[in-house]
C-alpha cells in the first residue's frame, strides 16, 4: 500500500516538474540579453572567471584551523567526567591548553596568520 | 559474534580496501591523502563496533577511536604542508612528475 | 606533596628532560627576539648528553598513566642509546646547523621525535605505542623536507609521510583486530589471549608488517633508498641510526612479550624475510653509485643481519640485539659523519667523488675505513663481535643452522662493496679536487667519540655482560 502511494507521488512530482518546464518552453517567447548569462542578475557585474584558483594563503589557515579544532576532540570526554574528578581534571586540561596555545603562539610570531 | 557486527565489519573492510586501491591507482597527491584517511577511517569502524559489540564494559575501543582522528588530522597536517611546499616550488602535484629519485 | 610529585615524576626523567629542551626551544622562538644559533647548539648537546646520563640513574618507582608507561632499567639503558646517537648526529652536522636558518626547529623536531621514540620504548599498552610511533614518525617527515629548495627533498618526503602513514594504517588493522580479540588494550591481556588461530594470526601478521615498514625490512623496503637520498644528510643519519634502532627496540618487547605464544609462526615468517632482507640489500648495494644509497641498502642488510638474534630466545636476543644496536650506532656514525662532512663542505654525493680523500685527509680516511670496516664485521672491529652474537643467538636452535649459514654467507658479499668503497678512498692515483680541509672541533670529537666507541665496545666483554643484567632484569 505504501509503496504504491509513494510510487504514483514520484510519477506525479515528475509529471508536474516536467509538465511546468515543458508548458513554459511551449507558450513563452525566449529573449537572451548578455546581462542573463552574468553568474548573479542582480548587483554589481562580477570581474575574473568563477574557475580561479585559491590564493595559498588559504591552506595555511586551513592547516592551521585543522591542528586546533580537531584538539576539541580531546574536550568531550573531559566534560562528561569533570565534576566526577575535580580540581585534577581542570589542572590537566589547563595543562592541555597551555601546550595548544605555546603552538598557537608559534604560528602566530612564525606570521601564518598574516594575510600574504 | 553479533550478526550486525559482521556487517559492520564487511563494510570496515570494503572501506580499508577501497582506500588501499585508491592509494595505489591514484596520481594526484591529495587524492591520495583522501585514500589514506579512507584507510583510517575503516579502522575507527572496526574500533567502535568492537567495542560495542564485544567488549561493552570498557571504553578503550572509543578512546582509541578518538586518538586515531587526531592523530590522522596531524599526518594530514604534515603531509598538506609538504604538498604545499611541493606545489609553491615546482607547480606539480602529480605522482607521475615526481621521479627525480629512482634506482 | 612536591616530594609525591617528584616521586612519580621521577619515571619520565629523560621524556621530561626531552620537553623542558623543545619548549625552551619554542619559547625563546616566541619570546625571545634575537638568534643566537651557536648558543642554542651548545646548549642542546649538553642536554641531550644530561639525558644520556639520566638514563643510568637507578630505576625506582616505575609505573604511571595507570599502567600505560613502565620503566625498566634497559629500556632507560636504550633510551640513552638513541640520546647518544642523537648527540653525535648533531655534533656532525655542526657546520650545517650553524648557517641553516632553521636551527631552531631543527631541534624541536629532533627532539619531539626522540620523545615520541621514548613514549613507544616504554609503553605497555597499544595505544600509548600507537601516539609514540606517530610521534616519532610525523616530525620525521617534516625533517626530511629540510632541503627546502630542492624538489628531491620535498619528494623524499612526500614519499616518507605516505609510506609511513600507509604502514600505520596496516599496523592499526592489526591492532584493531587485537582489540577484537582480546577486549583489551594491556600488553599483558592481549598475550593472555592470543592462542594460535587464524584470527590472531591475521591480526599478528597486520601489526607485524606495520612495524617491519619502519625498518624497512625487504618486501617494505621501496621508501628506504628514496628517502634517505633526498633528505638532509644528518636527518639521514638520523633516519638510519636512531629511527631504526627505536623500533628494533620495541620489537624486541613486542615479540617476546606480547606475541610469544605464536613464536613458532614469527620464527618462520623471520626466518623468511631475514634471508630475503639480507640477499636483496646485499644486490642492491653492489650497484649503487650515490653515498647515501648505498648507505641505505646497507643499513637494510645491517637489519637483516639484526634478525637473525630474534630467532634465539629472549635474553640472548635481546642482549644481542641491544649490544650490536650499540656497535652499529657507533659504525654507522663514523661513516656518516665523514659523509655529512664531505657533503656539507664540498657538496658531494657519488661515491667516485670521494677518490684521493686519503691524499687530502689522512684523519677523515682512516674514520670512514674503521666505520666501513666494522659494519663489514671484520676481526679486529667491533662490528665483528656484534655479528657474531647475533649469529650464536640465532643458530641456538638447530633448525635454522642451515639457513643461518647461508645469511652468514652473505656477509661475505657484503665484505666486497664495503672494501670497493674503501678502495675508492685509498686511491692516491686521483686527486681529490677541494681546497684545503679543516675540521671543526666539534666534528673531529664526534669522531673520536665513534673510533673510541668502535674499538672499546668490540674489546670490552663488560658491555656485553651488562647489558645482559639488564636484560635479565627486564624480561
Amino acid at each position: 500500500m505504501g509503496t504504491v502511494a509513494l510510487f504514483i507521488l514520484t510519477i506525479a512530482a515528475i509529471v508536474f516538474s516536467a509538465g511546468g518546464i515543458l508548458a513554459s518552453r511551449f507558450f513563452t517567447k525566449s529573449v537572451y540579453n548578455p546581462q542573463k548569462g552574468q553568474p548573479y542578475e542582480c548587483g554589481i557585474p562580477t570581474s575574473g572567471t568563477p574557475w580561479s584558483q585559491f590564493h595559498i594563503g588559504y591552506y595555511l589557515y586551513a592547516i592551521v584551523f585543522l591542528l586546533f579544532e580537531v584538539e576539541l576532540v580531546f574536550m568531550y570526554p573531559w566534560a562528561v567526567i569533570v565534576q566526577k574528578i575535580g580540581v585534577g581534571a581542570l589542572v590537566e586540561m589547563f595543562a592541555f591548553i597551555v601546550v595548544l596555545f605555546i603552538g598557537f603562539l608559534y604560528a602566530h610570531k612564525k606570521g601564518a596568520l598574516k594575510w600574504m | 559474534m553479533p550478526e550486525v557486527l559482521q556487517k559492520i565489519l564487511w563494510l570496515s573492510t570494503a572501506l580499508f580496501f577501497i582506500g588501499v586501491y585508491g592509494m595505489l591507482t591514484r596520481r594526484n597527491m591529495l587524492a591520495i591523502l583522501m585514500s589514506l584517511e579512507l584507510m583510517l577511517n575503516s579502522v575507527n569502524i572496526n574500533f567502535v563496533a568492537f567495542n560495542k559489540y564485544l567488549h561493552p564494559e570498557k571504553l578503550d575501543g572509543i578512546f582509541f577511536f578518538l586518538f586515531i582522528v587526531t592523530i590522522a588530522a596531524a599526518e594530514a597536517a604534515v603531509a598538506i604542508a609538504i604538498i604545499i611546499h611541493l606545489y609553491r616550488y615546482h607547480k606539480n602535484i602529480d605522482v607521475g612528475e615526481t621521479e627525480e629519485l629512482k634506482y | 606533596m612536591i616530594y609525591y610529585l617528584l616521586h612519580n615524576l621521577l619515571p619520565f626523567k629523560q621524556e621530561l628532560l626531552l620537553l623542558l629542551g623543545i619548549f625552551i626551544l619554542l619559547l625563546t622562538q616566541i619570546f625571545g627576539g634575537k638568534q643566537h644559533t651557536e648558543w642554542t647548539l651548545q646548549w642542546v648537546n649538553l642536554l641531550l648528553l644530561i639525558i644520556v646520563l639520566a638514563g643510568f640513574w637507578p630505576v625506582g618507582y616505575n609505573s604511571a598513566f595507570s599502567n600505560m608507561y613502565q620503566l625498566t632499567s634497559l629500556n632507560a639503558f636504550e633510551k640513552s642509546v638513541l640520546a647518544f646517537a642523537a648527540y653525535i648526529i648533531s655534533l656532525q652536522g655542526y657546520n650545517w646547523l650553524q648557517r641553516f636558518e632553521h636551527t631552531y626547529e631543527f631541534y624541536v623536531l629532533v627532539l619531539s621525535s626522540l620523545l615520541g621514540m621514548f613514549c613507544m620504548l616504554s609503553s605497555t599498552n597499544f595505544l600509548f605505542f600507537y601516539i609514540g610511533l606517530e610521534l616519532s614518525t610525523l616530525p620525521l617527515a617534516l625533517l626530511v623536507n629540510f632541503q627546502l629548495n630542492k624538489k628531491q627533498s620535498s619528494e623524499a618526503a612526500f614519499k616518507f609521510i605516505m609510506s609511513a602513514a600507509f604502514a600505520s594504517a596496516i599496523l592499526l588493522l592489526g591492532i584493531s583486530f587485537l582489540y577484537g580479540l582480546s577486549g583489551s588494550l594491556n600488553f599483558n591481556a592481549v598475550a593472555a589471549k592470543l592462542i594460535l588461530n587464524p584470527f590472531s594470526l591475521v591480526a599478528f601478521l597486520l601489526f607485524l608488517a606495520g612495524v617491519l615498514f619502519k625498518v624497512s625490512v625487504v618486501p617494505f623496503h621501496l621508501w628506504t633508498a628514496d628517502v634517505y637520498e633526498g633528505a638532509p644528510i644528518s636527518v639521514t643519519a638520523f633516519l638510519s641510526v636512531v629511527s631504526k634502532a627505536s623500533v628494533l627496540f620495541v620489537l624486541l618487547n613486542l615479540l617476546f612479550k606480547v606475541f610469544y605464544h605464536l613464536q613458532s609462526v614469527w620464527h618462520i615468517v623471520m626466518l623468511i624475510l631475514l634471508l630475503v632482507t639480507i640477499v636483496i640489500g646485499n644486490l642492491f648495494a653492489l650497484r649503487q653509485e650515490n653515498f647515501k644509497r648505498f648507505m641505505a641498502f646497507s643499513s637494510i642488510t645491517q637489519v637483516g643481519f639484526i634478525l637473525v638474534a630474534f630467532l634465539g630466545n629472549a635474553y640472548n636476543a635481546s642482549t644481542a640485539v641491544v649490544y650490536f644496536l650499540v656497535i652499529y650506532l657507533f659504525s654507522n656514525l663514523a661513516v656518516f659523519g665523514v659523509i655529512t662532512y664531505v657533503e656539507n663542505a664540498f657538496d658531494k654525493q657519488n661515491i667516485n667523488e670521494f677518490k684521493g680523500l686519503y691524499k687530502k685527509n689522512k684523519f677523515l680516511s682512516w674514520v670512514l675505513l674503521i666505520g666501513l670496516f666494522s659494519l663489514a664485521g671484520i676481526p679486529p672491529t667491533a662490528g665483528f663481535f656484534g655479528k657474531f652474537f647475533l649469529i650464536m643467538s640465532g643458530s641456538e636452535n638447530l633448525n635454522y643452522i642451515p639457513w643461518i649459514t647461508l645469511a652468514a654467507v652473505n656477509l661475505i658479499i657484503s665484505l666486497y662493496y664495503y672494501l670497493r668503497v674503501a678502495i675508492v678512498v685509498f686511491d692516491n692515483n686521483v686527486e681529490f679536487d677541494a681546497p684545503t680541509i679543516a675540521i671543526p672541533q666539534p666534528i673531529k670529537l664526534s669522531f673520536i667519540i665513534c673510533i673510541v666507541g668502535i674499538l672499546i665496545t668490540g674489546v670490552g666483554s663488560w658491555i656485553y655482560h651488562y647489558i645482559y643484567s639488564l636484560t635479565a632484569a627486564a624480561f
